[in-house]
């Protein structure tokens, strides 16, 4: 609300980040288990005297750094980008409150890079134990990365002790920062195994293709059964109305909780029944399908986390229209318009409720809703009278737990009603009607 | 229109502001270092994979570059990030707001990066199979970079041009926006440009060097082709530099030429440098970094000193609440310098292990 508001027609704001990070989540989580998979492989390799396995290796990590270095790194900035377009006031809280945090994931990232191509461009410069020790320094700088974004991204959800105390340690050290890191962590091993099923069912050689499609799989397995158990612990630790909303009180977030565990079965049994079971047969094909599987899981069960956390954008502190909490009662006496300096709001906007409507809709709801688009406004008020409209608006926490009070005076109500109206009914038609 | 200024955070600042100016300026230096190396060692890329065919001289140095830029490039993304971190926590209200106004041209820096890094990756892994076309996918690359550099200029002048936010906003809040009428844009774009083939020439120049034991002859030519890119440059840079001191606003510009004495002495001893960089450049090519580095440090606070100039009370950051997070500070510290040492050691490995000496041991 103290900033300006980035007005994208159909999709949303919310649409456009979740691209992003969904995509950037599913490679970012390869790129820390990848790291386990190849300083462990890579040491089985050299124990056992498979040269063939250690071949298998150095082609696996290019594949690896085209993904990691370059698609992880920049979609992840990528996502920085996009929160702090479409969402200023709460990407400037988390950069404020948790700067260091920034900064020393910041210490990691750049131990992770540098590792990460010191290994690859040392397969055949480096000496055995030195190299394995980058490999194993990479994916320490990797893991310790996924820490510290992991305290801060679970902080948006539950805050814990947070608002009252101000303590970034409170903030940091949150209610679900562990079990969700558990559950990352696991996600990161099982998608290890899922890109190594895509490199290893291209490879030629018959033996060494059935040898690491099936090692492969035992990555999937192991991580796909801790990620139910850390997944269980960590919805006991989020806060009630988040796990009410994903348990029937929202029914299409209900839905997608339940698409989220219907998809990580897939996966499971698709891994179990395919290159666990029958690794001689397994084909890249099939290899992609389980990708695509645990894309689809992925992105449910990141639009759920992102979806309970409604009303707010930082729990208990920050509604999701970037009104502050502490300041509810400061908007209501100046108003959405009088707070939100970026409204301009001119004389003649003020005496014409349409235009003032249009401009409330923006600053209080535009931020979860588009007109026309995805959640669409003009379409879930069709056939309401103003009357009703009134009501659901003053009534709108109560009435929809996900969505935040709303937070204006009576004035600008009034014009949001008569803008919302107007959606359905524009006027000259109304006029026109007998 | 009045001067909308978003309010400051009210978390306030972690460190006092002095401590978060530096931070920024000097991890703004390292970006920009390794930013130099990547925007003209994509251009000198494009140039000599385009004539690979018909000279060996630039068949190897398409080669020998290409193996380095991605490197470069990652470099560039991740020095960025800490300046970016610092830049939102003290300018945050004139960033996002800048950002927002421009932002579907803001959020395309991503997809030209990325489509610009597997560019460069392509042409280093996959020449043969490019053949002819190398030429063309490293100058896209190459062209994509030149134009992320020019958004990050619109951005970097429209975050210090308050007066022009409201008005624009008004005028569309489609995030559209670009910052065209802005007089000192391209003078500020060719400065960045043109500085970044100088430090170029000079990456050449230690290129060069490392190849005087095992292609004495290239070596040589390298040298004396990175040479002509920094001299060629930085004469070039003295005409961009007064262009671009001449087209900030007046009161901004006297700073330098007098009026504030710091100001003027920053900015004029790293003109200064920059010549005697010239007039040792080739005896040492080290010695001409070092002298560049120098001048790049005083730029980077004449810089600093523009931005505090132009928002001036709009937004000051020493009127900013502070809210200092020591303990956090000192981990944060501590966890830098053991980064470093690791970063160094691992860097140590991989070049000791390229020596001949060592690898026949090893």
């Amino acid at each position: 609300m103290e900033y300006p508001f980035w007005d994208i027609p159909l999709v949303g704001g919310g649409m456009l980040i979740g691209i992003i990070a969904i995509l950037h989540v599913f490679v970012s989580h390869f790129a820390i288990g990848a790291g386990l998979f190849l300083v462990l492989t890579e040491r089985k390799a050299r124990r056992e005297g498979d040269t063939a396995l250690l071949d298998y290796l150095k082609r696996h990590s290019t594949f690896f750094i085209l993904v990691v270095l370059v698609f992880g790194a920049v979609s992840g900035v990528g996502i920085w980008w996009a929160i702090g377009l479409v969402h200023p006031t709460a990407t400037s809280a988390l950069i404020h409150i948790f700067v260091w945090a920034w900064a020393i994931e910041w210490v990691f990232f750049v131990i992770e890079l540098l590792a990460a191509f010191i290994y690859y461009y040392g397969w055949n410069r480096l000496d055995a134990r030195t190299h394995e020790t980058i490999g194993w320094i990479y994916f320490a700088g990797a893991w310790l990365s996924l820490f510290m974004i992991n305290g801060i991204l679970t902080f948006m959800l539950s805050t814990g002790k947070w608002p009252e105390t101000r303590s970034i340690v409170d903030a940091f050290f949150n209610p679900t920062m562990l079990p969700s890191l558990v559950v990352r962590t696991a996600v990161t091993i099982a998608l290890a195994g899922l890109y190594a099923l895509i490199t290893a069912s291209a490879e030629a050689d018959e033996s060494l293709r059935e040898k690491v499609v099936k090692y492969a799989s035992k990555w999937v397995l192991v991580g796909m059964t801790i990620i139910p158990i850390g997944g269980i612990w960590y919805i006991s630790r989020i806060p009630d109305q988040a796990r009410e909303i994903s348990m029937g009180g929202a029914p299409v977030v209900t839905l997608f909780a339940a698409a989220s565990i219907i998809f990580s079965a897939f996966v499971f049994l698709a891994t179990l029944l395919g290159p666990f079971l029958f690794p001689r047969r397994f084909h890249v094909t099939f290899a992609f399908v389980i990708v695509a599987l645990g894309l689809i899981t992925t992105g449910v069960t990141e639009w759920v986390r992102e979806a309970v956390r409604k009303p707010y954008i930082i729990y208990n502190y920050m509604y999701s229209n970037a009104i502050r909490a502490e300041d509810t009662q400061k908007v209501w006496e100046q108003g959405v318009l009088g707070s939100a300096k970026w409204a301009l709001l001119t004389e003649q906007d003020k005496r014409n409720p349409l235009a003032m409507g249009e401009k409330v809709f923006r600053f209080s709801c535009q931020s979860c809703h588009t007109v026309n688009g995805f959640n669409g406004i003009k379409f879930a008020v069709k056939g309401w009278e103003k009357d009703f409209l009134d009501m659901q608006i003053q009534k709108l926490d109560q009435l929809k737990g996900y969505m935040p009070p709303f937070l204006g005076n009576e004035e600008e109500r009034k014009a949001l009603v008569e803008w919302l109206y107007s959606l359905n009914n524009p006027p000259q038609q109304t006029a026109a009607r007998p | 229109m009045p001067v909308v200024v978003p309010p400051p955070d009210p978390a306030g600042l972690p460190a006092p502001a002095w401590l978060l100016q530096i931070l920024l300026v000097f991890t703004f230096i390292l970006h920009v270092l390794a930013m130099n190396l990547l925007l003209g060692g994509s251009v000198v890329l494009a140039l000599s994979t385009w004539r690979a065919k018909h000279s060996e001289f630039c068949a190897k140095l398409s080669q020998r570059l290409s193996r380095a830029l991605p490197v470069a490039m990652s470099l560039t993304i991740t020095l960025g990030i800490a300046p970016l971190l610092f830049v939102q926590v003290l300018y945050g209200q004139a960033f996002y707001t800048a950002s927002v106004l421009m932002a579907w041209f803001w959020l395309s820096v991503i997809l030209l990066v990325l489509l610009a890094y597997y560019g460069l990756y392509l042409v280093q892994f996959r020449p043969e199979w490019l053949g002819a076309k190398a030429g063309v996918v490293a100058w896209i690359s190459a062209l994509f970079i030149l134009a992320v550099g020019l958004l990050f200029t619109h951005n970097a002048t429209l975050s210090i041009s308050p007066a022009k936010w409201a008005e624009m906003y008004a005028a569309s809040a489609s995030g559209l926006h670009l910052n065209w009428s802005e007089p000192t844009l391209i003078p500020r774009y060719l400065h960045f440009v043109v500085a970044a083939f100088a430090v170029t020439g000079l990456g050449l120049m230690l290129l060069a060097a490392g190849y005087r034991k095992t292609d004495a002859e290239w070596s040589a030519e390298a040298t004396r082709y990175g040479l002509r890119w920094f001299v060629g440059a930085t004469v070039l840079q003295f005409a961009v530099g007064l262009w671009f001191l001449v087209k900030l606003p007046q009161g901004v510009m006297m700073n330098f030429l007098g009026m504030n004495m710091v100001d003027t002495v920053v900015l004029w001893a790293g003109v200064v440098l920059a010549v005697l960089a010239l007039l040792v450049a080739q005896r040492s090519a080290i010695g001409a970094t070092v002298l560049v580095a120098l001048t790049i440090t005083l730029m980077a606070v004449t810089r600093h000193r523009v931005r505090q100039m132009l928002l001036g009370e709009h937004l000051n950051v020493n009127t900013l609440p502070v809210n200092p997070q020591w303990a956090m500070f000192v981990i944060f510290a501590v966890l830098l310098v053991i980064g470093l040492a690791v970063v160094g050691w691992m860097v140590w490995q991989f070049f000791k292990a390229s020596q001949p000496q060592q690898s026949t041991t090893a």
